[in-house]
């Protein structure tokens, strides 16, 4: 069985790499490549996975799953712009698909045994989302 | 690594659910104020899924202008404003419903697929939105 806990955060980014021409990034990322940032509020879907324990009828306490997304995704996400503030986009761009992979590798190690994570979904805008499970 | 990447568009569109083999108050009984014979609209919203690995320089797994080509020249540009019993072909013989339209939606993708993304980006399911309540999914793996 999955519960899944939506928690939101505002932060700016800048997809541009320094790997590509001024043009190319221009191309690839449109708008988005400004130089001098831009913002979203990041929606964030965590889905964990596990059996519901016979007593709590719960597969985590939600209250110390919030503590765990609060402590590692909020704090390091929230206001911030995330190529300068974030350590892990220091030298990779910070696209939605690389934050959910971000987020997954902050949370996977962090939740409480028996229940594991299964997927990280953040959604940057209304029409785009972008989910990670793990995988390879 | 692999992710999964959702993208929503919008378009709005008449459609009519009545099937002519079935009889008035039949069509009435199963599709309700659905088979009005003016027909009616929603602003729909499609949700497609794609699957794939990240590109190392430039963090992306679709290129989003790409695949936002590629679903308005397929499906948006024919259903866009349009009347679907009406005006595309697919709904001549067949009802209207979310359910035929996913699979229409699905099938057109299937057709533009190919020659725009290598085999490594795979279309992993569409969803479509009639109303906010109203939500059909269909896996493409399935």
């Amino acid at each position: 069985m999955i519960i899944s806990k939506q928690v939101e955060f505002s932060a700016s980014h800048i997809c541009r790499s320094p790997l590509l021409s001024d043009a190319e990034n221009e191309r690839i990322y449109g708008a988005a490549a400004n130089p001098m940032s831009h913002g979203h509020n990041y929606l964030v879907d965590v889905a964990i996975e596990g059996a519901p324990d016979p007593v709590t009828g719960m597969i985590l306490d939600l209250k110390e799953l919030k503590e765990i997304l609060e402590d590692r995704v909020l704090r390091v996400y929230d206001h911030r712009l995330l190529n300068r503030e974030v350590d892990s986009f220091e030298t990779v761009v910070p696209t939605v698909e690389n934050i959910a992979i971000d987020i997954w590798n902050r949370l996977a190690g962090e939740i409480p045994l028996p229940a594991r994570l299964q997927s990280v979904k953040v959604h940057e805008t209304r029409e785009l989302f972008a989910e990670y499970r793990g995988e390879a | 690594m692999t992710v999964r990447i959702g993208r929503r568009y919008g378009f709005s569109a008449t459609h009519r659910l009545f099937n002519p083999a079935l009889g008035e108050a039949e069509n009435r009984a199963i599709f309700g104020k659905c088979a009005n014979p003016f027909g009616h609209g929603h602003n729909y919203e499609i949700e497609l899924t794609v699957r794939s690995g990240v590109d190392p320089v430039t963090g992306m797994a679709v290129p989003l202008s790409k695949l936002d080509t590629l679903v308005e020249d397929a499906i948006l540009a024919d259903f866009r404003h349009r009347n679907l019993n009406e005006e595309v072909p697919a709904f001549r013989e067949v009802v209207p419903t979310t359910e035929n339209l996913a699979i229409e939606v699905l099938r057109r993708l299937h057709v533009a697929w190919p020659g725009t993304f290598p085999a490594a980006v795979i279309l992993e399911k569409v969803r479509i939105w009639e109303t906010e309540r109203n939500i059909c999914e269909l896996s493409n793996e399935s």
